[in-house]
């Protein structure tokens, strides 16, 4: 009986502790999340969505902020007060604005956020849900000296993984700046980013054509006295001196527009295709292991033989046999060779 | 808030400004234009005698290897016939050196030591501890593993383990690891520090932490003889003799079946949490077939794994030895240091259904697995105060006679329980102190280390725990 008793004694100390350290919703990580919830933490937040108002151009009042930082009103207002006396904001009537510190202070932290979420996506087979909040802890504790071995350790990137600038040791971010319509190049994809709104006449001729901000677009022929462009399908003409008018980014990375949606997974056994293209979500170690292989866009691959289970699959490419698993050849990009 | 076009240097300047401009993705376009280069130049010189025969061979075994029918057979057949051969071929070289270096040379020094009046601590702690642990090892690894490495060898030379890596990715893929863990949890059936170091043919950082960690639950060469003798005197004898081979070797196989449950489970769970922080890809070529190499094939096994394993397991035997002789022979008031420490786990170790000589004996052989069993023996002697058997305190020694090695044990209180658990906590306890210096070679860290040799102690406790629990439950009704 005494056994038996151990048994169950046993089985109760396992659930307990279980309670205490079961992952994201143990009693151990609850206490963390509650500590770490600390003022520090409510000061950089803050700030980092301070910032983040001021480059989409929108106005931060104090509303916004206890919305963001998930507190009350009153909570709130103390810490605009404490950041106040450290300078780093000024509010002007409600709305509230960054001073140079304080914006070169939320920098640091936005520099260290994406780059942690480099980091993750490229080092390490974290899942994509999880970036952010590990990079949300993560910013408010690597030191100035920790962050820059980061940087140089991961080559000091330019982009996190969804495609944001990560700003420099020294602050220095790109404004979201546009470049005009006509400088694109023939096949060139951008996005309209802006439509000067004076001269008013051209500013309506220019949207009865149907462009607007925000639209993909592709550059399909220029010369002197026409530009030809193609947009959600449709092909429009457009006037280079009207053009002036309209200026246009380069595309983030996870609104590339690819083509071809036909992956390497789809070929069945002994057909040959031609690569287009890798997707941005393979990265890292294993985007460079692929790219080592020579499979690169152009290259002619073709299916030798799947595996008794159905994946992985091998493939001859320029000579040599590779297996990839099927997860790997649904982000490779391909076009068939009787369809060209 | 603008990038640094004024930085003091001009040309630094330029660079910072055309860095944005280039992205992030310019190594792609970097590779893509150095393949395309090479494409031309090699276009341009290189030529290609004859043409492709009708018959592509390399296909039709690819075919046959890799097909629903005939992969799997082709895949069990093979591996079994190199245990086979192994088990088999290993017997006669290591009676032979056993008798040479056991039962010819360790008397001769003996005699030797005696006629020139070395003390006998002396001659104990060198002859019977140092020399024959390391006689012992030589013995018993030396021959398995000069046969199992070069056939294993002979067929990744010749390119089959690659598509045996192929066939099986698809389950290793569901746990986290590498299609290429099938082949080191093979190799490590031969010897887990070989099957550690076999590891690096992953490349992938997560994915050979994972085969590097679970390697040990592959029932290396040192532990077979252990499952073996134990299936025989407590398996085999629970059913009518006809049965008792069919029933041991049952029972073997279902250990180290459980080794395989065990390697995949840990495996999956170690990816989904410590080892979530290490970066992962997936690569596997598939070369073409050739004829193997057997001479370099042969030399390079041999020298690369057998000797280098071997070395490293004398190393750590010698040490091991001494220990062992001195635990049996210093006396505190007329009581060895052994029995002391099997007295203070003794409570303890019969809780968890062993007793304290196997623990013992899995503290001092930590070197080796293949001197756990003359350990036991030595160690059983000295506790049951049985006289007639073993060569003297502290020497460990083995018994031709399965019934008295039955006898013996059963003297030192061994139930059907304590072979039961023994099989289990010796295909789950910590790696001999080989594997151990070879994890922390390759790994080059301590904490993976730790937890290589920690994990399976613990599962050893918790997993003999419960079924001595469930037994004394199901006995007492």
């Amino acid at each position: 009986m005494s056994d038996s008793l151990i048994l169950v004694v046993l089985l109760l100390a396992v659930s307990i502790l279980a309670f205490i350290f079961y992952p994201e919703k143990g009693l151990l990580n609850k206490w963390r999340s509650i500590k770490s919830n600390n003022e520090k933490i409510l000061l950089e937040d803050t700030l980092k969505h301070l910032f983040e108002c001021e480059y989409n151009s929108t106005d931060c009042t104090l509303t916004s902020i206890s919305g963001f930082l998930s507190t009350s009103q009153g909570q709130s207002s103390k810490i605009i007060v404490k950041l106040e006396e450290m300078g780093l904001v000024k509010p002007i009537g409600t709305k509230i604005y960054l001073t140079p510190e304080g914006k070169s202070y939320a920098l640091k932290i936005i520099r260290i956020h994406r780059l942690w979420e480099k980091h993750l996506a490229d080092n390490t087979s974290i899942r994509e849900e999880e970036w952010h909040t590990l990079a949300e802890l993560e910013e408010h504790k690597l030191t100035d000296d920790e962050v820059n071995r980061l940087a140089a350790k991961l080559g000091n990137p330019l982009k996190d993984p969804h495609g944001d600038p990560i700003p420099s040791e020294n602050g220095e971010i790109p404004e979201q700046k546009g470049i005009e319509l006509a400088d694109l190049k023939e096949g060139d994809i951008a996005k309209i980013y802006h439509i000067e709104d004076q001269p008013l006449k051209v500013f309506s001729k220019l949207t009865s054509l149907g462009l607007s901000p925000g639209m993909i677009i592709k550059l399909i022929e220029k010369n002197k006295n026409n530009i030809r462009i193609e947009c959600e399908g449709e092909e429009i003409n457009i006037n280079p001196i009207l053009a002036l008018n309209v200026q246009v980014v380069s595309i983030s990375d996870s609104e590339e527009l690819i083509e071809s949606h036909d992956t390497l997974s789809n070929i069945p056994v002994d057909e040959e295709v031609i690569i287009v293209g890798l997707s941005k979500s393979l990265r890292g170690q294993q985007r460079r292991r692929l790219l080592d292989f020579g499979i690169v866009p152009g290259t002619v691959i073709k299916a030798r033989l799947k595996s008794l289970s159905g994946d992985p699959t091998a493939y001859e490419v320029r000579g040599t046999t590779v297996a990839l698993r099927k997860n790997q050849s649904d982000k490779i990009f391909i076009k068939r060779k009787n369809i060209v | 808030m603008k990038i640094d076009t004024k930085h003091d240097d001009p040309i630094i300047a330029t660079a910072n400004k055309l860095r944005w401009e280039v992205g992030d993705y310019f190594h792609d376009s970097l590779i893509e234009s150095i393949y395309k280069e090479a494409e031309v130049i090699s276009a341009k010189v290189v030529t290609t005698a004859g043409k492709k025969s009708q018959f592509d061979f390399d296909k039709f075994i690819d075919r046959v290897v890799t097909s629903k029918w005939t992969g799997f057979p082709i895949m069990f057949l093979l591996l079994a016939a190199v245990f086979w051969i192994t088990i088999i071929a290993a017997n006669y070289p290591s009676g032979l050196i056993a008798s040479v270096l056991v039962d010819t040379i360790h008397p001769l020094l003996k005699n030797l030591a005696t006629s020139i009046n070395i003390p006998w601590y002396i001659n104990g702690v060198l002859i019977d501890g140092a020399y024959l642990a390391m006689a012992w090892v030589i013995s018993v690894m030396l021959p398995p593993m000069a046969i199992f490495f070069p056939i294993f060898t002979l067929l990744e030379d010749f390119g089959y383990l690659p598509r045996v890596a192929f066939n099986m990715d698809n389950i290793y893929r569901r746990v986290g690891a590498h299609g290429k863990q099938a082949l080191t949890m093979t190799m490590g059936f031969g010897c887990n520090a070989a099957g550690v170091i076999a590891a690096r043919i992953i490349d992938s950082p997560r994915e050979r932490l994972i085969a590097i960690i679970t390697n040990n639950f592959s029932l290396c060469n040192g532990r077979w003889p252990t499952q073996i003798l134990i299936a025989t005197i407590f398996i085999g004898n629970l059913v009518p003799p006809i049965y008792g081979g069919i029933a041991s070797a049952a029972a073997v196989v279902s250990v180290a079946l459980l080794g395989i449950f065990f390697s995949l489970v840990v495996s999956w769970s170690l990816s989904k949490t410590v080892l979530k922080g290490e970066a992962s890809a997936f690569s596997l070529e598939l070369p073409p077939y050739r004829p193997p190499r057997i001479l370099q094939t042969l030399y390079t096994s041999l020298i690369d794994r057998t000797l280098f394993v071997l070395w490293r397991a004398i190393i750590f035997a010698i040490p091991a030895g001494i220990v062992i002789w001195l635990v049996a022979n210093v006396n505190i008031q007329g009581i060895s240091l052994a029995e002391y420490f099997i007295r203070f786990v003794d409570p303890f170790a019969l809780f968890i259904g062993l007793n304290g000589v196997i623990i013992l004996a899995y503290v001092i052989a930590i070197p080796a697995n293949e001197i756990v069993i003359p350990t036991v023996l030595m160690l059983t002697v000295l506790v049951t105060g049985v006289s007639g058997v073993g060569s003297g305190s502290g020497v460990m020694f083995e018994l031709n006679n399965i019934e008295d090695v039955s006898m013996l044990l059963k003297a030192g209180g061994w139930t059907t329980l304590t072979g039961i658990n023994l099989m289990l906590f010796s295909l789950l306890h910590n790696p001999c102190s080989t594997t151990i210096f070879t994890i922390y070679k390759e790994t080059k860290s301590w904490k993976w280390t730790l937890l290589a040799t920690l994990l399976p102690i613990m599962m050893g406790i918790t997993i003999c725990f419960l079924v001595a629990q469930l037994w004394r439950i199901f006995a007492s009704v």
